[in-house]
């Protein structure tokens, strides 16, 4: 009841593996070393932390490339499973196989992302034409003028750091990683910035619909 | 998405490495927490339940009463130990399977005693019995056990809540409705046996809605 994955799955993946040139990882001795490092990190060694981490990066974009079929997604993918890793690398017990561990992590990431891209796409148009009214930058003057004074009391009542994380997440599209690392925001803050900004936004695009 | 700074972000979590304590198997979390409901539900059944009522409700039926009861209880038990395994990335999704057949068994004989006592009473085995009595303490009975259960579960935070929470809120459920045996000295009728099916599948509904969101927030 407790084996993890079943001998053909297991021989799936390995023949999964071999293609994307990752044999020699997959082995036994690697899984062991794996195994050792992540447990120094539960002990709170970095060292072990940060090798760990970088040796598991390609098994990981080859989970998240064969399970999300799309190269583009595979670099968010990564970045979302090291910080799940992060979150819940106190449920990995020692002497238990870490790639089972890790792929699922990996596998179920992917699968937000792909969740995520197919919401997305359902509820955004891309219709360049759309922002321009004249095909010359300088007829679209006024309108500019208007969009900015629209977009500055938008953002009244906002704090810098909800500017800030709006800025960074939503308008640059940095992954909450990124900002956090560009800001110096954690990345919990960010979260909480965000969806206080937006709902503030939410209001005052209320206010200024007219009746 | 701009340029990855993923040697960054391996660098900000390496720099976040405190100690944590690994989780203990979860065999071993599940039997803790069964062990305590075992414990308080053994000591309501005790001070509160009548025995007798229940073996005279069942007299010429006792084995099939042990069965039924047996059922009922694996099926928490598998369900509620189920959770623990797959709140754990990697660990086997067979789990999610473990509980359907004692469920479906507990059904069954369940459908065959209401169907005994039908062709006994008549009419009187479609009546409504005390149904209100059942849903109460199946709803009551399983928000007790679902917030230990819940808050043990989220120490895991699941990576997938969904199916974690839906075998957590079946585990409390089947356990409510084992216990509701000690307290139901009536014989259940056809629409009593759809009630308790339907408090149920209300508690595995709720617990898989809000225990998802737990778990995703812990």
């Amino acid at each position: 009841m407790s084996k993890p994955i079943s001998d053909k799955q297991a021989f799936r993946l390995h023949v999964a593996y071999a293609e994307d040139g990752l044999a020699n990882d997959s082995g036994i001795a690697g899984q062991e070393r794996w195994g050792d490092l992540l447990a120094a990190a539960q002990q709170g060694d970095a060292d072990a932390y940060r090798a760990f981490l970088r040796s598991v990066v390609p098994f990981a974009r080859a989970v998240a490339r064969r399970r999300s079929g799309s190269d583009g997604l595979v670099e968010d993918i990564v970045q979302d499973a090291l910080l799940t890793v992060h979150r819940v690398r106190h449920t990995y017990q020692p002497g238990r196989p870490v790639k089972p561990w890790l792929a699922a992590i990996v596998a179920r990431r992917s699968i937000d992302a792909l969740r995520k891209v197919g919401r997305v796409s359902r509820q955004e148009v891309n219709n360049p034409v759309a922002y321009e009214t004249y095909a010359d930058p300088q007829a679209n003057r006024e309108d500019v003028a208007d969009t900015a004074r629209s977009l500055s009391r938008m953002t009244e009542g906002l704090s810098t750091g909800q500017k800030e994380a709006l800025d960074l997440v939503k308008l640059k599209e940095m992954s909450l990683a990124e900002a956090s690392a560009a800001s110096g925001q954690s990345i919990a803050s960010l979260k909480v910035n965000i969806h206080r900004a937006m709902k503030k936004l939410r209001m005052n695009l209320a206010k200024d619909r007219p009746e | 998405m701009t340029e990855l700074p993923l040697e960054q972000l391996i660098d900000a979590l390496a720099g976040d490495a405190r100690a944590v304590r690994p989780l203990a198997p979860p065999p071993r979390r599940a039997m803790t927490l069964l062990a305590g409901i075992a414990l308080l539900g053994g000591l309501a059944v005790y001070a509160l339940s009548d025995v007798q009522q229940l073996l005279a409700r069942y007299t010429g039926r006792e084995v099939a009463l042990v069965i039924e009861m047996a059922a009922m209880l694996a099926t928490g038990v598998l369900a509620v130990t189920g959770a623990f395994f797959v709140s754990i990335p990697g660990r086997s999704k067979r789990w999610l399977a473990a509980p359907v057949p004692p469920f479906l068994l507990w059904l069954l004989l369940s459908g065959v005693g209401c169907y005994g006592d039908l062709v006994r009473s008549g009419p009187a085995g479609w009546e409504l019995g005390e149904s209100l009595h059942c849903l109460s303490f199946i709803i009551a009975t399983s928000v007790i056990l679902a917030v230990p259960l819940v808050w043990r579960l989220s120490r895991a935070k699941p990576v997938d809540p969904l199916p974690v929470a839906t075998l957590g809120g079946l585990g409390a459920a089947a356990l409510s409705a084992f216990l509701l045996q000690f307290f139901h000295p009536f014989t259940v009728t056809f629409i009593d046996l759809a009630v308790h099916f339907a408090a149920i599948l209300l508690v595995v509904g709720v617990v898989s809605l809000l225990g998802r969101r737990t778990l995703a927030a812990a």
